[in-house]
């Protein structure tokens, strides 16, 4: 709701800048003859949502594999427009309004946390699978999204991950498969703004990215004794 | 070693040299790597290795015939068409763009401005295979552009600034690079604003080390992965659909917005041109 509020405001203050500019006996360019608002006389910021929302450059009208269409997922909500701002270095006092925001976003399984099925885990925690758009949509009727945790955080000894993140090699052994560690590690996955404002890290629950069975299937591959992870 | 000696020659035509175009660009590569201390830069001695035969090299001959044949429903060649630096004016051309242009009262990235041309210049209709065909090695594009940025290779990126919209597009460009948004909560800054760290297995190139990014901005490059010559608007659509955000439309303006400051970020250090990516 919020973001497209201030989107609004960003376009209504690009009309406004034009007007000023015509009013101001301005030489007109070829920008200007097509009806478009003078770049060069806006905020970046304005220039920026200008550009992405309203000037053809995006395939916005696309669909989206969670409903919607690819221009929702340019519009910022609160958090990423916070982040983006601060170049994800947010003051105490953004960061505690996050962490606020991010725990009282979290929805939990009734009763204890459950772990899944490690192997299933595995193959969702390796897996790039979803969510893509462009040339190449990711059709989610013949395969689950994944979670893309390899791309961040080495994982079992087997395989390179990247190293965006923390290696969570042995993070079961480290750990221990505690009920305060699967909390943990839930709450991570689901939105780990609560921990780490502004992290790098995606929200996969808080979005809607991942099934409560696959976050179930990922911790049972990062906490399970046998999981290839704490061998 | 019929490659080699094809090298040769493709960089020895028409060339001045003063500058340096004419360098094989994993020279310029190499002066790099001994000017800093980068993971990015050294992750493949394989591709160091390839390089001294990149198949782009071949793309940069095949596009040196293509710009100076009379073609289109005009049937008259590339050789009128400014770049930025006057009419058929190719060297170091590239390494001020994208950049503004009076005649379109735009700032455009080569491939617009190619397309630009080949539309009014050479009258081909902008639906035409040869205007609207952007990937592969194959298509006139790849080829056009590699002959014309390899025109750059050596020099230092220079983007120019001076017109107010160059100047509004690159901050755009900026604020454009660092806006979280999509699926993920990603930017560009995600993969691209710390140093040495790793996607998989790759390391990825740092926005904020210029002799990195230089690299990083260095297309037309040839895949290896793809077994292609690729395009800066190739790339960006790949970074755009592992964010899980909208598809970008080639030479939009918030693609000529990111070019911009990507270029900007890259100021100062050679370009390599053509190169030879993973
Ligand atoms: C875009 C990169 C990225 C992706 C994708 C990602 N993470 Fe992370 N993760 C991070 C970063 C960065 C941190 C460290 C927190 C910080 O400093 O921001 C982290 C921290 C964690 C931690 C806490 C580690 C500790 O210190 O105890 C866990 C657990 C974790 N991630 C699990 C996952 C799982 C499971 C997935 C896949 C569903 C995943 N991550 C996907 C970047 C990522
Ligand atoms: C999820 C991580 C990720 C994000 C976010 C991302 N990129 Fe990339 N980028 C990559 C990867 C991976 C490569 C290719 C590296 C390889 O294959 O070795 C790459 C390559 C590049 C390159 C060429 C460097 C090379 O060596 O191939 C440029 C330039 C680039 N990205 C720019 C951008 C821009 C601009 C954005 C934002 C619009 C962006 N990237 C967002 C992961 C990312």
């Amino acid at each position: 709701m919020m973001s497209r509020k201030t989107n609004r405001c960003a376009t209504a203050s690009a009309a406004l800048a034009s007007i000023v500019l015509i009013l101001g006996g301005y030489t007109a360019t070829h920008a200007e003859e097509a009806g478009k608002p003078d770049y060069a006389k806006m905020s970046p910021e304005a220039l920026a949502e200008h550009l992405i929302l309203e000037s053809g450059s995006f395939d916005l009208d696309q669909p989206a594999q969670e409903g919607g269409t690819a221009r929702d997922r340019m519009i910022q909500d609160n958090l990423q427009k916070l982040c983006s701002k601060v170049r994800n270095k947010p003051n105490a006092e953004q960061a505690g309004q996050i962490i606020a925001a991010a725990r009282a976003s979290i929805q939990y399984p009734e009763g204890e946390i459950p772990l899944g099925d490690w192997k299933k885990g595995g193959d969702l925690a390796w897996g790039g699978f979803g969510y893509r758009l462009a040339h190449n949509p990711d059709d989610h009727s013949t395969r689950d999204p994944s979670g893309n945790c390899y791309n961040c955080h080495a994982l079992s000894p087997q395989r390179t991950g990247g190293d965006l993140g923390p290696s969570l090699r042995g993070y079961g052994i480290i750990r221990g498969n505690t009920e305060a560690t699967r909390r943990f590690v839930y709450e991570m996955i689901y939105n780990p703004h609560a921990y780490f404002p502004c992290t790098h890290m995606p929200r996969m629950g808080a979005k809607g990215l991942l099934s409560q069975e696959a976050i179930a299937d990922i911790m049972a591959y990062l906490l399970h004794p046998e999981s290839p992870v704490n061998q | 070693m019929i490659r080699h000696a094809l090298l040769v020659l493709a960089v020895t035509i028409g060339v001045p040299a003063h500058a340096d175009p004419s360098q094989n660009p994993v020279e310029v590569l190499k002066e790099l790597i001994n000017s800093v201390d980068s993971a990015y830069l050294t992750q493949s001695d394989q591709n160091l290795m390839m390089m001294e035969d990149n198949p782009a090299l071949w793309t940069v001959e095949e596009g040196k015939a293509l710009f100076h044949a009379q073609r289109g429903p005009k049937n008259v060649s590339l050789e009128t068409c400014d770049f930025g630096m006057g009419p058929g004016k190719l060297e170091g051309a590239y390494a001020a763009m994208p950049r503004y242009f009076k005649d379109t009262g735009k700032v455009m990235d080569l491939e617009t401005r190619l397309v630009h041309c080949m539309t009014t210049i050479q009258g081909f209709p902008a639906d035409d295979p040869a205007v609207k065909q952007r990937h592969g090695s194959d298509t006139d594009h790849m080829k056009l552009q590699s002959y014309i940025t390899a025109q750059s290779n050596g020099m230092p990126w220079n983007p120019l600034m001076d017109h107010p919209l160059e100047k509004a597009m690159r901050d755009a460009g900026e604020v454009i690079f660092y806006r979280r948004a999509g699926s993920l909560d990603m930017s560009c800054q995600t993969c691209h604003g710390t140093t040495g760290k790793r996607i998989r297995a790759s390391v990825l190139p740092d926005v904020n080390v210029p002799q990195e990014w230089t690299k990083a901005i260095s297309w037309p490059a040839f895949r290896v992965g793809h077994q292609e010559t690729r395009s800066s608007q190739h790339r960006l659509r790949g970074c755009y659909w592992q964010m899980r955000q909208a598809g970008p439309v080639a030479g939009s303006p918030a693609t000529i917005a990111v070019l911009s400051f990507w270029t900007d970020m890259a100021r100062g250090q050679p370009a390599i041109l053509p190169d030879m990516k993973r």
